[in-house]
């Protein structure tokens, strides 16, 4: 069907309007970033405007930025990074690993109470996290692992409900021959789960992979909460260093250049990942 | 390769509201070493049932399971050395076919790689175990065909393709007992049929022991060399595939085997002979057990019977329904008092009958069978 001039005029219209809304938080950070302190200060409290392409991009304001993270000089960045680092990976990888072992264990064994015990864990999800928030908190300083990342890493080792529920439901969809195929080769249900149901499920992992690195790698809440010390800090809670004490932000464009920095490894992810969507959501179609 | 034997073996569901349901009942089976043993029968006969029993994919409610002579009732499916064919083939579909292939061989490697068996000096130990899985990977590809395909992925190959990787991946192992669940019902027709003499050859090949379930009893004809019906949980008749059809246990075993069914029709025992809905017919006096006036059923098969000119003496009268000409032979249907009688007889002997004519029926006094009343009704066996 041929669409007519002004349709299509229309259509792209929208679409410009809806991209504009999008890309322009991405545009006034980076262009921020690249601006020198005055302008970036004047762009901030909107004095000024602000060029479409810095007239002199400040491109050291990115080096400025990581030499100023944290409390000690270029160091403090390397930290906050490594930390980041560690507690998504570890979230990542325990969040797939105990997702999909218990979905397994909720859709392929029978079990005395696995349907009520089912229903709770979908339950957990409607309570709001703030409500949980105290009590956790005061669960994890008994426990003495304040400003350590265990209460960000530990509670990944068991399971994401959501993510759970996912699995459950694509691993209910693998024929019941092919386990009983794996029994029979001489397979337990952890191996089973090992070397047939996480090779099938990758799509699922790649879903899961991806929403919880980028969860994780953005999360603020959770690392200030618990961790205290700026050696422990994540990337997310360093940035918040750029802010004044009083709630002011003092060098824009640094927090901005730190920002686009922080922000590489999701852009990067997503667009990798992409494909694999794809892929997967192809895969799924072609009976095998 | 192993017998299998199957003493009093049942299978006992737990239904709703605690009511028991029995799926398999006192099932006697003797697979002797080396023997083709098809179990055949309705959709719901339990056939499926028995064979995931001896699998050990199901339990056992009751009775006993004996591979090579050892009671297996409690051994895990792994460890009684099996393999199983499953109707969807159920392979692996991340594995390329030669992984699917060894996969079985790789789960039951003695040597297992890592830094233990660095430092113990194992690794050439496994490095002569994987060559060795290897060279069976290549044997048993060679065996069915499927060299060129090794590298492809399940999802690549076409329905009878991944029949045979699965077929490869059972006789990898070599092991005790082969045990197919309709293997070729996926297929088409004309494929089921090539394949059907595949595994004849294979069979006779291998000497195994194979323990086979079909719903399609000309399939499980022709490959049987023992012949297993089963019906509503029961073996039914346990022969070969030749006895099964010319002296059918019962009634069900008759209607069941033989492709047109063979006719049977109710009615009674008279003085010298059997009488339906008020038509009589003499029967050569061979049936010594037979009361007079004994209700009974008469059966005989559709290419046993003669056709003859309408009204002719000692044969049943009747009416042409419909004519099905299949080239070389003829079946057709025949309203009669008996009710609907199927016939087959040679073409050239068809080729003037018209649906709507009228004819009368003989059915051959040489190859009567009689059955007593009901739907398993036991046959009742001629001098």
């Amino acid at each position: 069907m041929k669409r007519s001039m002004a349709a299509n005029a229309l259509l792209w219209f929208v679409l410009i309007m809806g991209t504009a809304v999008f890309v322009f938080p991405l545009w006034w950070m980076t262009a921020v970033s690249l601006e020198t302190p005055d302008r970036a200060a004047a762009a901030m409290t909107g004095r000024t405007g602000l060029a479409a392409l810095p007239a002199d991009p400040q491109f050291g304001n990115y080096a400025e930025a990581i030499r100023q993270t944290g409390s000690i000089e270029w160091m403090g960045f390397v930290d906050a990074l490594a930390n980041s680092i560690v507690v998504t990976v570890l979230v990542v990888v325990g969040t797939v690993l105990s997702s999909s072992l218990v979905g397994y264990a909720l859709a392929r064994l029978r079990f005395r109470g696995s349907t009520p015990l089912f229903l709770v864990m979908l339950g957990t999800m409607m309570l709001p996290g703030q409500v949980t928030m105290i009590p956790l908190f005061l669960v994890f300083r008994q426990l003495g692992w304040i400003d350590s990342i265990l209460p960000l890493v530990v509670p990944a080792f068991f399971g994401n409900a959501f993510f759970i529920f996912m699995y459950r439901q694509f691993i209910a969809q693998i024929p019941e021959s092919l386990v009983e195929a794996a029994r029979i080769d001489g397979l337990g249900h952890l191996a089973i789960w090992w070397k047939m149901v996480l090779p099938l499920c990758r799509p699922v992992t790649a879903i899961c992979a991806v929403f919880t690195f980028i969860g994780t790698w953005n999360d603020f809440m959770a690392p200030l909460i618990y961790l205290h010390s700026d050696e422990a800090a994540t990337l997310a809670v360093a940035l918040n260093d750029f802010r004044g004490q009083y709630g002011g932000v003092n060098n824009v464009h640094l927090l901005m250049a730190l920002s686009v920095l922080t922000m590489i490894p999701c852009i990067v992810l997503f667009i990798a990942a992409q494909k694999t969507f794809v892929e997967g959501l192809a895969r799924g179609s072609v009976k095998g | 390769m192993a017998n299998v034997r199957l003493t009093k073996v049942g299978k006992v569901y737990e239904g709703p509201s605690g009511s028991a349901v029995r799926a398999v009942e006192a099932v006697d089976l003797d697979i002797a070493d080396g023997e083709f043993c098809v179990l055949v029968g309705p959709s719901g006969c339990g056939k499926s049932t028995t064979l995931r029993m001896v699998a050990g994919l199901e339990e056992i409610s009751e009775g006993t399971l004996e591979i090579d002579g050892a009671r297996v009732n409690d051994l895990p499916a792994k460890d009684r050395d099996i393999a199983f064919v499953f109707q969807n083939y159920a392979l692996y579909p991340h594995l390329t076919v030669g992984q699917n292939i060894a996969f079985g061989l790789e789960q039951r490697r003695v040597h297992r790689s890592g830094v233990k068996a660095m430092l113990t000096g194992a690794s050439a130990a496994r490095a002569k175990e994987s060559e060795a899985i290897a060279a069976r990977v290549a044997e048993v590809s060679r065996t069915l065909g499927l060299d060129a395909l090794l590298a492809r992925f399940p999802r690549e190959l076409s329905g009878g393709q991944r029949q045979r990787v699965a077929v490869g991946r059972a006789i990898a192992r070599d092991p005790k007992v082969f045990l197919f669940d309709e293997p070729l019902s996926n297929l088409d027709a004309r494929l089921r049929i090539e394949t059907r003499t595949e595994l004849r050859l294979l069979h006779r090949r291998l000497r195994a022991t194979i323990l086979y379930v079909t719903h399609d009893q000309e399939e499980a004809m022709t490959l049987a060399d023992r012949l297993v019906v089963m019906h509503r949980g029961r073996v039914q008749q346990n022969a070969s595939a030749q006895e099964c059809y010319e002296r059918p246990a019962n009634r069900f075993v008759a209607g069941f085997i033989g492709t047109p069914p063979m006719n049977i029709v109710d009615g009674r025992a008279e003085r010298g002979g059997f009488a339906a809905n008020g038509v009589s017919l003499a029967l050569p006096a061979r049936w010594p057990s037979l009361n007079a006036d004994q209700p009974c059923a008469l059966g005989f098969r559709p290419d046993r019977i003669r056709l003859v000119a309408a009204g002719a003496e000692g044969s049943v009268s009747a009416m042409v329904a419909a004519v099905e000409r299949l080239g070389d032979r003829t079946d057709i249907a025949l309203d009669s008092a008996w009710g609907r009688v199927v016939a087959r007889i040679a073409a050239d002997d068809a080729a003037g009958i018209r649906e709507g004519d009228a004819c009368g029926f003989e059915p051959d006094p040489q190859h009567l069978h009689l059955f007593e009343t009901g739907e398993c009704g036991a046959r009742i066996n001629p001098r």
